[in-house]
């Protein structure tokens, strides 16, 4: 063991004197390392995100779509789902299963918003009081449209929190304005709270309005709904009642027509798509480790050429085989240890930067893989050079100028 | 303690030409003996010390070490012998220039598996010390003088309590004043502390220090 403190000594005072052939060996592994902590950190910080957006949407409820969108756990083919759509007959018959508490039809319509501040496009999503449950909205000011609202068809809307700010200033002054759509003018009687997201091409909750599905049939007077929403007693209904919804939806529609699904089957489809393909940037993120170890390689090959006559001292010395093996060896390990240690640490400061924009992290799993592959690299690609130090002959190698 | 029989070494230069750079050596080194090994450049001297300093092995012949017969231990017995039982100085001194003069003088003990009887930093310290070395302990070896680098060499060479320090051309490379006062200082060691030297050179007046004179001539011993 004293030898393996002496030898890192002396590894660690070549480097120190070769400061930038060290620091270029291992820029190699550090660019390795980086990019493939901070893609699997990306990848974690993605999943994480779309199962909290899930999360929300509470665990008993049920989603009716037009088409089959799931099949075999992925997606195919979406051009149903954009045909397809459901009336007011399918609602009522949801409405009278078993064990179904609240139903929440979809429908959107986009308007010309004209606020203070502002004026600019904006969509409307019109369903019923289930959606602040569903969305998982909690109110910054004023209320959510109940269920009066919806069956008095009254002409009210709850706003995003960035539709408040960003057209009205504030929520405090966007209480009680009036939208005017096609003519018709609602009451702003309420402002969510920020859900935040909406950065990675999801729906952005803040920005859009929510009015009953009632006061809706005013712009869609043929009753479709793109989604419905069911939410059951509790989790247990869950598959009884999706069973009895597609028994009842088969009396009047075809299979492919509609889908029922629960937001985890959503998940898992979703987040097993991500995962292929952040499996597939990582894989191609870690050839550079690859490329990195080749570059360790080179330049341990260099050091051995470099040292021949002082092998062949230490050698004289008494080393063993095995001695001046562990010295190259772990020279190279050392080396690409530095990059891995460099890699990760930056790969920390690039999260860190862009946390307020893109849920990224780094889980111990990933920072014990690139600690550990960097090491390996380290064996794997210095483990050559170090034979070949290791066998020179000694007497070969003290004659050497 | 050392004997060597019959030893040749050839090398085969481009697959046919044999180059003989010993010729059927026999020799014996007793214990205690100050030995020189003097021969005009080319004559085998370096590769017969190489041999006797377990660094090479012969093509044909036995060299046997306190009775035991080198062809057949391992190399990393060999290794130890090399360790424990010999101490090299060579012309050009082989210092690691990385390193500081305490810890090249410490670099052997690095390298013994076996518990040693003294604390190595203490002794190397005693050593240089009495060499005249002790302000620079903690110097690179290029920042001293031909002599004190030799006398750094000297005290590597000794530090394992070797029975044998083999010297290659341990003058060659200083003033004859400087020269004369390292021999004088390896005559010390054999007298003093009873230690076996074989020293390596081509210079009649160095050889002198030794009590008896090997000569060499194109690889035979004369």
């Amino acid at each position: 063991m004293k030898n393996l403190v002496f030898i890192f000594k002396s590894a660690i005072e070549d480097f120190s004197r070769n400061k930038l052939r060290t620091f270029l060996t291992s820029l190699g592994i550090l660019i390795g390392v980086f990019a493939v902590v901070v893609l699997i950190a990306m990848g974690l910080g993605l999943k994480k995100y779309i199962s909290d957006q899930f999360e929300a949407m509470g665990k008993n409820t049920i989603f009716l779509v037009p088409g089959r969108i799931l099949s075999g756990g992925g997606f195919s083919g979406s051009a149903s789902s954009i045909t397809g759509r459901f009336d007011s007959r399918d609602l009522d018959t949801l409405k009278r299963i078993k064990n179904v508490s609240k139903v929440g039809p979809l429908t959107l319509k986009s308007t010309k918003l004209i606020g203070l501040l502002k004026e600019d496009f904006a969509d409307i999503m019109f369903s019923s009081e289930v959606l602040l449950e569903i969305m998982g909205f909690e109110m910054d000011t004023g209320r959510f449209f109940d269920k009066t609202d919806v069956t008095k068809r009254a002409k009210v809307v709850v706003v995003g929190s960035k539709i408040a700010t960003d057209y009205y200033g504030s929520a405090e002054d966007a209480i009680g304005q009036k939208v005017t759509v096609d003519d018709v003018k609602f009451t702003i009687i309420g402002v969510t709270k920020s859900k935040g997201g909406g950065g990675m091409g999801g729906p952005d909750y803040d920005s859009y309005l929510y009015g009953p599905y009632t006061t809706g049939y005013i712009f869609n007077p043929d009753k479709k709904f793109f989604r419905l929403m069911v939410k059951t007693e509790n989790e247990s209904f869950v598959p009884q009642v999706k069973e009895d919804i597609k028994n009842e939806f088969l009396k009047r529609h075809k299979e492919e027509e509609f889908s029922v699904v629960e937001p985890t089957e959503l998940l898992s489809a979703i987040t097993s798509i991500f995962t292929v393909l952040n499996t597939i940037l990582v894989a191609i993120a870690a050839i550079s480790l690859v490329v990195g170890g080749i570059g360790i390689m080179n330049i341990m090959y260099v050091t051995v050429s470099d040292r021949i006559k002082e092998i062949g001292v230490r050698r004289a010395l008494g080393a063993r085989k095995s001695d001046i093996l562990y010295q190259f060896l772990s020279e190279a390990i050392l080396l690409s240890s530095i990059g891995g240690v460099l890699g990760l640490s930056l790969a920390y400061l690039a999260v860190f930067a862009v946390q307020n924009l893109f849920p990224a992290y780094i889980d111990l799993m990933s920072v014990l893989l690139a600690l550990g592959i960097s090491s390996a690299i380290g064996i794997t690609f210095g483990v050559f050079p170090a034979r070949k130090a290791a066998n020179l002959e000694p007497v070969e190698a003290i004659r050497y100028e | 303690m050392i004997k060597l029989v019959d030893v040749s070494k050839e090398y085969v230069i481009d697959h046919e030409y044999t180059f003989y750079a010993l010729k059927n050596a026999s020799l014996e080194i007793k214990e205690k003996e100050f030995v020189s090994i003097m021969g005009p450049s080319g004559s085998g001297k370096s590769t017969l010390m190489h041999i006797v300093g377990l660094l090479d092995k012969p093509t044909t012949g036995k060299v046997y070490v306190d009775n035991k017969e080198i062809s057949k231990i391992s190399d990393d017995e060999l290794s130890r012998l090399r360790n424990e039982f010999v101490g090299f100085v060579f012309q050009q001194f082989n210092l690691i220039t990385k390193l500081t003069v305490l810890e090249n003088v410490m670099l052997p003990t690095i390298y013994c598996r076996k518990d040693l009887s003294f604390d190595p930093r203490q002794r190397a310290v005693d050593i240089l010390t009495s060499f005249g070395l002790e302000g620079k302990l903690n110097s690179r070896p290029n920042k001293l003088s031909g002599g004190q680098q030799q006398r750094v060499a000297i005290a590597r060479a000794l530090i394992m309590k070797p029975k044998l320090i083999l010297a290659d051309e341990p003058t060659g490379n200083l003033d004859s004043k400087t020269g004369h006062d390292i021999m004088m200082l390896l005559e010390k060691l054999n007298k003093e502390e009873k230690i076996t030297i074989v020293l390596v050179t081509h210079e009649k007046d160095i050889a002198a220090y030794a009590k008896r004179v090997i000569k060499i001539m194109d690889g035979e011993v004369v």
